[in-house]
């Protein structure tokens, strides 16, 4: 009995000794775990890229090559800014940017006085380089240190020229843009009309609009119809596509139209899919944010002095909708 | 130390020790967790005093501004310096996922110092627009301060996220293991309380039954105790006093036996010497029958058959006295003759009997009625079957160490192989009649008495008669012996 008893009794130890163990064992595994520290090496230098359209596919891309570049180059980089076009935290973010002395900024150009305030005094006083990207502001007004990003003049060439090809050399074309009048969308005006300008047969019709929707849709309907004969329209600022498109479709079918536009806003690549669009202009966005970096971290270790004051162009297509089928 | 006092000790040192380090290790847990927790919150407590500490310079920086004195100069560097330690402080809170935001934010502190410093600067220089542009930036900043704090406690949250969520699950854990140690350890006490209890009472168990087995008379049991302690000791002692009782009782019994050994003993002795004194009363009588008819056939006138009577009674008498003991070859020659004359008057011309012998030899010792029977074989294969009868020669005579005795006939002889049989002591009752006493008999006696072997000879040969040669020692080899040790 007494052999059976210490016999029971010795397993319900063993048993019990083997739970404990695996739950002194979970104890230790529970331990809470530091996060890691900084990386032995800093980083050589502290960029920043800021933008005014976060959540756009064409700056989650620019983001990505700029990451991607800055990380081959043992640098650090941030993307700061905010969403759909919040100019006032877009210069907020600007502002914290120069006054925590980053080594280098990466901007998307705003054409307006109070960015040039911040870009050629601000900055300039604590000697931070700027590049701007995608979206230029002349030298003289931003003493941005170069541009990177596709040339906006020869992006409204070749849609200009994709328009007569497709349309023929007679017709009327409406150019749809935004009241900010921001230089790039000036460079692709500029651009557009160089080619149509030699065409007699070609009138064209310039429409601005803030970028509400509201107000989007009120001007599409007042170009409709001021000139019932319109056999173009030219999105030259992206974001007023989609909301173009749809009181186009709205009013008639979109198909006799001939609907170009850009694709730096997320709305373009989907409708151009969906057949509403017949072109778009394709740019490099991933390219821009590479070469951004890599330029200003040449510039920061005194390579490339001084940079190439015209900018460095990335590379730009027409995306056709015929193709996309 | 003797050993139970050990054992209880030990046990008493093993709960000790598990107890102090149970105790020990949840002390330390316990310790590093509180590290834990201080550090976290001291993270907190450092962004939160750099924000406190830029408004508050920016604060005293608009109160100097409003009313340019040393007293709220002095506030503002005091705010200042309290800002710079915070910024050293801030320094180390870096990781991995904070590192580009802490340097932005350090940076930022610096700015604002610079700032200050510049409106501080701008004000002394009298130009008053460009301080107050300076103060609004520096206004500013402190506001961006503030945000950027909030920012980092915020990625703060997430990047300790799994080290809160860790520190609150091991602690669950924890007490989990507690439960789990205290079953097990209550139970392991249990078991070894228990084990260890049993070493010390089994022994004793097993003494209490053998000193009970033993109690009530068994002493065969073996106390077995297999321990290492003073109760061992105590069995052992126990198993050696049993041993030497067992031994004691032993002897006690063989005494017993002895002693009733030697009772029958002397019982049957004594029942011989009656039977002894017996047998010697019925021949004596009968001696006294023989020797009455001797007289009378005497006094009858025959006298020839009374001295055939007293020869018998002679020989009667010799016979049942010299048996068993020795006697000298002179009694035996006479006793021979006795004999002889006996068988003459059976025989008479038919037996010729001739003596030769040396009177010198006649001392030597022989055992009793040796020679008889072997003439009275003769007699009886010699002369009884013959018709005209035959001679039986007697001889003794000296030879070298010995006595040399010769009875020879001149019957039919003896066949080989019965003469190897007598010479072999293979007991032959030779045919019909006899004393009783066989030839073979007297081979053995007279080898058990010389302790010799070559002490009878046989010569025969057909129709050559017959020799026997009995070769005796003239000085007995076992009472040469006899002597020796009688010294001895």
């Amino acid at each position: 009995m007494s052999k059976a008893f210490s016999f029971v009794l010795g397993i319900v130890c063993v048993i019990l000794l083997a739970i404990t163990l695996i739950s002194a064992d979970k104890v230790l595994q529970a331990g809470p775990q530091l996060p890691r520290p900084p990386y032995e090496k800093q980083a050589e230098y502290h960029l920043v890229l800021i933008t005014q359209e976060l959540e756009a596919p064409f700056w989650v891309k620019v983001a990505e090559g700029a990451k991607e570049e800055a990380d081959n180059n043992g640098s650090s980089i941030e993307v700061w800014g905010s969403y759909a076009k919040d100019q006032e935290e877009f210069l907020k973010k600007l502002e914290i940017a120069i006054d925590s002395k980053v080594d280098g900024i990466i901007v998307q150009g705003l054409d307006n006085d109070d960015f040039k305030e911040l870009t050629k005094i601000k900055a300039a006083f604590y000697g931070i380089p700027i590049i701007t990207v995608a979206n230029d502001v002349p030298m003289a007004d931003s003493l941005r240190r170069t541009y990177v990003g596709s040339d906006q003049f020869l992006a409204g060439q070749m849609i200009a020229k994709q328009l007569l090809t497709d349309m023929g050399t007679t017709g009327t074309v409406a150019l749809m843009g935004d009241s900010q009048e921001e230089y790039y969308q000036q460079q692709r005006v500029n651009g557009i009309m160089s080619i149509l300008q030699k065409y007699p047969g070609v009138r064209t019709e310039y429409a601005e609009t803030t970028e509400s929707r509201e107000k989007i849709i009120a001007t599409t309907q007042d170009v409709l119809n001021r000139i019932p004969d319109v056999d173009a329209f030219i999105a030259v600022n992206a974001n007023i596509t989609d909301a173009m498109v749809q009181e186009i479709g709205r009013r008639s079918q979109v198909a006799p139209y001939d609907i170009y536009s850009f694709d730096d806003s997320k709305d373009t690549l989907p409708l151009l899919k969906a057949g509403k669009l017949d072109g778009i202009i394709e740019q490099s966005p991933d390219e821009m944010g590479r070469l951004s970096v890599k330029r200003i971290i040449e510039w920061l270790r005194g390579e490339t002095v001084p940079l190439n004051a015209d900018g460095y162009l990335t590379r730009i297509r027409m995306l056709r909708a015929a193709d996309l089928r | 130390m003797n050993s139970i006092q050990r054992k209880i000790l030990t046990l008493a040192a093993a709960v000790m020790f598990v107890m102090a380090a149970i105790w020990l290790s949840l002390t330390y847990y316990n310790q590093k967790t509180q590290d834990q927790y201080n550090s976290i919150l001291q993270r907190y407590l450092h962004m939160n005093e750099v924000t406190n500490a830029s408004q508050q310079t920016v604060t005293a920086l608009n109160n100097y501004l409003v009313n340019p004195n040393p007293k709220n100069l002095q506030q503002v560097n005091s705010n200042k310096e309290r800002l710079r330690v915070a910024r050293l402080e801030v320094m180390d809170l870096r990781n991995a996922e904070n590192d580009f935001a802490l340097t932005s934010y350090m940076n930022l502190i610096d700015s604002l110092i610079e700032t200050t410093d510049r409106s501080i600067m701008f004000l002394s220089e009298e130009e008053t627009e460009e301080s107050t542009n300076a103060v609004s930036e520096a206004t500013r900043m402190s506001k961006y301060i503030s945000e950027m704090t909030l920012t980092l406690l915020d990625s703060e949250l997430k990047t300790y996220d799994r080290f809160y969520r860790g520190i609150i699950e091991q602690s669950t854990e924890l007490k989990t293991f507690g439960v789990w140690l205290l079953l097990s350890i209550t139970f392991l006490l249990l078991f070894f309380t228990y084990w260890f209890s049993r070493s010390i009472t089994r022994p004793v168990q097993k003494l209490t039954q053998a000193a009970k087995e033993l109690s009530r008379g068994r002493f065969d049991l073996k106390v077995e105790v297999t321990s290492n302690d003073e109760i061992s000791f105590l069995a052992k002692m126990f198993e050696r006093m049993r041993i030497n009782i067992n031994n004691l009782i032993v002897e006690i019994q063989q005494k017993a036996q002895l002693e009733n050994e030697l009772q029958q003993n002397k019982l049957l002795l004594q029942e011989s010497q009656l039977r002894s004194l017996q047998s010697q009363i019925n021949p004596h009588f009968l001696f006294n029958t023989l020797d009455t008819l001797s007289k009378k056939a005497y006094l009858e006138g025959s006298e020839e058959t009374s001295d055939l009577l007293a020869n018998v009674a002679g020989l009667l008498r010799y016979n049942l006295k010299r048996l068993d003991r020795s006697v000298t070859l002179y009694d035996e020659v006479k006793v021979l003759h006795q004999y002889m004359e006996i068988q003459n008057a059976r025989f008479t011309d038919r037996l010729r009997f001739n003596t030769e012998i040396d009177e010198s030899c006649l001392y030597v010792q022989i055992p009793g009625l040796t020679l008889q029977p072997i003439v009275e074989n003769a007699v009886i294969h010699a002369v009884e079957p013959l018709e005209d009868g035959g001679t039986i020669d007697f001889r003794i005579a000296q030879d070298g160490e010995r006595v040399r005795i010769e009875i020879s006939d001149n019957g039919p002889g003896m066949q080989e192989d019965k003469i190897k049989e007598i010479l072999e002591e293979r007991g032959v009752q030779t045919g019909g009649h006899s004393t009783g006493i066989g030839f073979s008999n007297v081979v053995r006696r007279l080898r058990l008495f010389y302790g010799m072997n070559d002490i009878i000879e046989i010569e025969s040969g057909e129709q050559l008669g017959t020799r026997v040669i009995l070769l005796i020692p003239k000085v007995r080899r076992s009472e040469k012996d006899d002597k020796a040790a009688d010294r001895g």
